[in-house]
């Protein structure tokens, strides 16, 4: 006879809800699955038929055929195998389930356990959308599943454990919404047994990067407003530290920004979600990254880095070793907030909303400034920097260098602040900015809203005009360091930008325009 | 005065007519024969030498590139350029080629001389700079962008040194530039990065002339980072100049071969800062051999920066000199109380004591006409925490940590006041360090105690 189930399946960073069509028919033995399934659909047959026979049921020796409908949307991943497996069950009349639309979800094991997909989220929420009320997820996955409110949530382990719950009578309604308890402050389950597993994801705190006071104030000028930083420096000198402090830094995601960034995670698989995400992302791919890796893509379009950042951080460290590829490929997102990935499997527009935050060594042997330990040809240590093209160079308002420390400031020095003195502030400047018009952060005010915002005087005009002359910038370049300047108005509270944030803000200029350049020597 | 006014030794002579020692009066040159030793020279593999023998067999460079015109031009160039003396010695065939292929580009070759707004000033010019006829090998010709003039001052020192000093070798540089230019002398480097580029920089600050030779063509000046210090240099009443034309890349051979220029067109050579193998090096020791005065700043023994300069002074006893102090410098220069120097006169506090600036250790102290400027001079006028932040600077703060430290000042004041000093071009930020510059760089250190009235 024939079964019909409700399973869902990705698209990007979409759920989709498809029906599972299951014929068992008399006939020669066979499985066939059809309906634009990608390999690890295909496999399903060896899963499914596995699982039935080991979790005590029969896989029966008729002719089976599946259906994914709708036919014409490319379905992936194995969270359909479950349906099947239920189908076939029913479809060979090994039991009867109680009435009423339920969905399944999750992948099979050979043994008949019920393993966690990747996008739980998403595809709960689009089975929530066609007025699905029960859903049977994997166990590990229900806090997941949990998050979609209005929805009844059936936890289960494994097949025989599925098939109870379909087949029992008793119905528990909507799981209250979970939302509320879990909110770990410090990252994707941090508060659960897994915790181990992230707990790298920690992050340091500002009170124990010693000195280097010129990058902090840069990091926390480029936090305040939003505005790409680089960090230009020998190794050893805190560029990698100080930006693994940021996730602490920022204040938390927002409710949007929160259930936009967990279904990111959802869909990544980055290991179970207990709770919304509340901690920015902080996403460090290594530098041989691939631009696939980095863009996203992939027959199932899944999310790159780039969106894996979203409303977080995406710190590449070692800039200038970077494929071009790669670099080129960020101009979208740092222009329009988002990445467009094309392939021949489909196409989506995925959120890629990230502050910018790279470090870099200052010549290809990494000791420019460093007296003798530079061996790198007069002149090279200013063009390794000048690698970076010019559209990622205009795309980054905070530029600082730093140098390496002596021993004895290290010891010594001044006791550095600690995050959470800094993270205040920044919190402070934030709320600052968004509470004017338009509400948005100083790195994407608009010229027009900017020049609003920034309440110049006259003598502070011309001390921008000065400025801008003596350093040969663009109107662009001039815009940006006014928008620069009114962040660091903002960290001072201060309702005008004043010369002396302007003076501050010229510090924060890629190294190479500044005005004594002209007679470098 | 070493050399001044010698004639030339007669290794190009045969078309200029010009009797030896004699100042020329007028240009004794053809436009023809100025034009044919531009074109000449822009080809790869021909130096004084090879032009030389060339004009000397054919009358007049405008003859050598009427030869390269006719049919057999090849075997006929590479006749004329047999060295009589020792046969065999004749230019290679892809030379001559050359050569005929740049008679073709004539028009192309001078308009490019055209466009990079460089003039050719050939030997037996008026113009051509005196001292530097005076060696040997003589340049044919000279690429010239901005004047020559400066190079017939009375006094001209050639400042040379390390691409890569310490930062006190570079402040060294700055006053001994300001310290000559001030005293009315020319001062005269190579353009490279590090003590070069110091010294044309303090004497543009100070608003003289400066004359920078370059290792290769102008239209591929090197180093590209001094572009600008290039247009300064001739906005400021003084030259960039080369012996190669426009398009000759700059490369191992050429950069030596310039350095007999620095030295040969200046009456004495200050080495600041050497490596063990700097080229600075091949500048004095070109001095020596042209007879010019050679000083050597030196160095701790344990210095990197100063091996070449110590060892400078080891080989050369009794013909390097060692430079003491800048009064000491200029007084060994005869630059001292010589009332009456271009230059000199009109000069604010012009009869100062800049000597007795030097610690009272025993050391000679010296009268002096020029005064170096003083740190407090050079920031009266500019706000506490600007003065609080260059005060650091000059005591040895380098890093933002440090300057906070010793100033008490916020991250965002040390930050301000940086900016402002740097706009002022006081101050320069060299990979996350801040280092003085300008008039700053080239003023007196605070350690040195006025001596008693």
């Amino acid at each position: 006879m024939l079964a019909t189930l409700l399973s869902a399946t990705l698209v990007a960073l979409d759920g989709r809800v498809i029906r599972v069509e299951v014929d068992v028919a008399p006939g020669l033995p066979g499985f066939t699955i059809v309906g634009l399934g990608d390999a690890s659909i295909r496999e399903a047959r060896e899963r499914v038929r596995g699982a039935l026979r080991n979790a005590g049921f029969v896989h029966p020796p008729r002719r089976i055929t599946v259906n994914l409908a709708p036919a014409d949307v490319p379905k992936t991943g194995s969270a359909a195998d479950l349906a099947i497996a239920i189908g076939i069950l029913i479809g060979s009349e090994q039991f009867t389930p109680r009435p009423g639309r339920a969905a399944l979800i999750g992948e099979v094991s050979l043994g008949g356990e019920i393993r966690r997909v990747p996008g739980l989220l998403p595809m709960v929420a689009a089975l929530a959308r066609r007025g699905v009320r029960r859903v049977v997820v994997p166990a590990d996955g229900a806090d997941e599943a949990r998050l979609v409110e209005g929805l009844e949530i059936v936890a289960a382990g494994s097949v025989v454990e599925a098939v109870d719950e379909l087949r029992s009578r008793r119905r528990m309604g909507p799981t209250p919404p979970a939302r509320i308890e879990l909110a770990p402050p410090s990252g994707v389950g941090a508060a659960s047994p897994h915790a181990s597993i992230v707990a790298h994801q920690t992050p340091p705190d500002l009170a124990d990067v010693r000195g280097q006071l010129e990058a902090r104030r840069a990091l926390e000028v480029a936090l305040a407003g939003g505005h790409g930083l680089l960090m230009i420096g020998p190794p050893g000198t805190g560029k990698t530290m100080l930006a693994r402090t940021i996730p602490a830094l920022l204040p938390p995601l927002t409710d949007e920004e929160s259930l936009a960034a967990t279904i990111v995670a959802s869909v990544s698989g980055e290991g179970p979600i207990h709770g919304l995400i509340r901690t920015p992302p902080f996403r460090a791919p290594h530098h041989t990254s691939s631009y696939a890796a980095i863009v996203g893509g992939g027959p199932r379009l899944v999310p790159g880095e780039v969106t894996r950042a979203d409303g977080g951080v995406l710190f590449l460290d070692e800039l200038t070793e970077f494929s071009r590829d790669v670099l080129e490929a960020l101009r979208q997102p740092l222009e329009d907030g988002r990445v467009s990935i094309v392939r021949a499997s489909g196409a989506a527009t995925l959120p890629a909303r990230f502050l910018l935050v790279a470090a870099t060594n200052p010549c290809p042997c990494g000791h420019a400034g460093e007296e003798d330990r530079c061996i790198c040809s007069p002149g090279v240590p200013e063009r390794y920097v000048g690698r970076i093209s010019g559209p990622l160079r205009d795309r980054i308002d905070v530029w600082v260098t730093l140098a390496r420390m002596k021993a004895a400031a290290m010891v010594e020095g001044i006791d550095p602040e600690s995050s959470a003195t800094v993270a205040e502030r920044i919190a402070e400047a934030r709320a600052r900015q968004t509470a004017r018009p338009g509400g948005k952060l100083n790195a994407r005010l608009s010229g027009r809203a900017l020049r609003g915002f920034a309440g110049l005087r006259p003598l502070t005009m011309r001390r921008l005009a000065d400025l801008a002359d003596a350093e040969r910038l663009s109107g662009r370049g001039t815009e940006r360091l006014l928008r620069v300047a009114r962040t660091v108005a903002d960290l001072d509270a201060a309702g005008d930008v004043e010369i002396e944030h302007l003076e501050e803000a010229a510090r924060w200029r890629p190294p190479s325009s500044r005005p004594a350049m002209a007679l470098a020597v | 005065m070493l050399g001044v006014g010698a004639g030339p030794d007669g290794a190009i002579g045969g078309w200029s007519d010009r009797a030896s020692g004699d100042p020329p009066q007028a240009s004794t040159i053809r436009p023809q024969d100025r034009e044919a030793l531009a074109v000449l020279l822009s080809v790869h593999g021909m130096g004084p030498l090879t032009l030389g023998r060339l004009v000397q067999r054919l009358g007049s460079p405008a003859a050598v590139l009427d030869l390269a015109g006719t049919g057999s031009a090849i075997e006929c160039l590479i006749d004329a350029s047999r060295d009589p003396n020792g046969p065999g010695r004749a230019m290679p065939a892809n030379v001559a080629d050359s050569i005929v292929r740049a008679g073709r580009n004539r028009v192309a070759i001078l308009a490019d001389v055209e466009l990079s707004r460089l003039r050719v000033v050939a030997l037996g010019d008026a113009e051509y700079p005196a001292r530097l006829m005076a060696i040997e090998m003589p340049p044919p010709a000279l690429f010239v962008r901005g004047s020559l003039e400066p190079l017939a001052a009375r006094h001209v020192v050639a400042i040379v040194g390390t691409r890569r000093p310490s930062p006190p070798g570079r402040r060294i540089a700055s006053r001994i530039a300001t310290g000559l230019a001030r005293a009315g002398a020319t001062v005269v480097s190579g353009l490279a990065v590090g003590i070069d580029g110091a010294a044309h920089a303090a004497c543009v600050t100070e608003g003289r002339p400066t004359v920078a030779f370059i290792g290769g063509g102008h239209a591929v000046l090197f180093p590209r980072a001094h572009d600008r210090l290039a247009d300064a240099i001739v906005d400021g009443g003084g030259a960039v100049i080369s012996e190669y034309a426009p398009r000759i890349e700059p490369s191992k051979g050429t950069f030596p071969q310039r350095n007999r220029l620095i030295s040969g067109s200046a009456d004495a050579v200050v080495v600041v800062e050497a490596g063990a193998r700097s080229g600075a090096l091949v500048t004095a020791s070109w001095a020596l051999e042209q007879g010019r005065e050679c000083f050597v700043v030196p160095g701790s023994i344990d210095a990197p920066t100063s091996a070449g300069c110590n060892g400078f002074l080891r080989d050369w006893p009794g013909l390097a000199r060692v430079v003491s102090g800048v009064p000491q410098l200029l007084d060994d220069l005869g630059l001292m109380g010589a009332a009456g120097l271009p230059g000199a006169t009109g000069l604010a506090g012009a009869t100062g004591l800049a000597g007795a600036d030097q610690p009272d250790d025993g050391r000679v102290v010296v009268r002096s006409t020029v005064e170096l400027p003083t740190v407090a001079a050079v920031l009266a006028g500019r706000d506490g925490a600007q003065r609080g932040v260059a005060d650091a600077l000059v005591l040895g703060a380098v890093t933002v940590d440090e300057l906070v430290a010793s100033t008490g000042l916020t991250v965002g004041a040390v930050l301000g006041a940086l900016t402002r000093l740097e706009a002022s071009g006081l101050v320069r930020p060299l990979h996350g360090r801040y280092e003085l510059a300008g008039v700053l760089a080239a003023a007196q250190p605070p350690t040195a105690k006025p001596a008693a009235a």
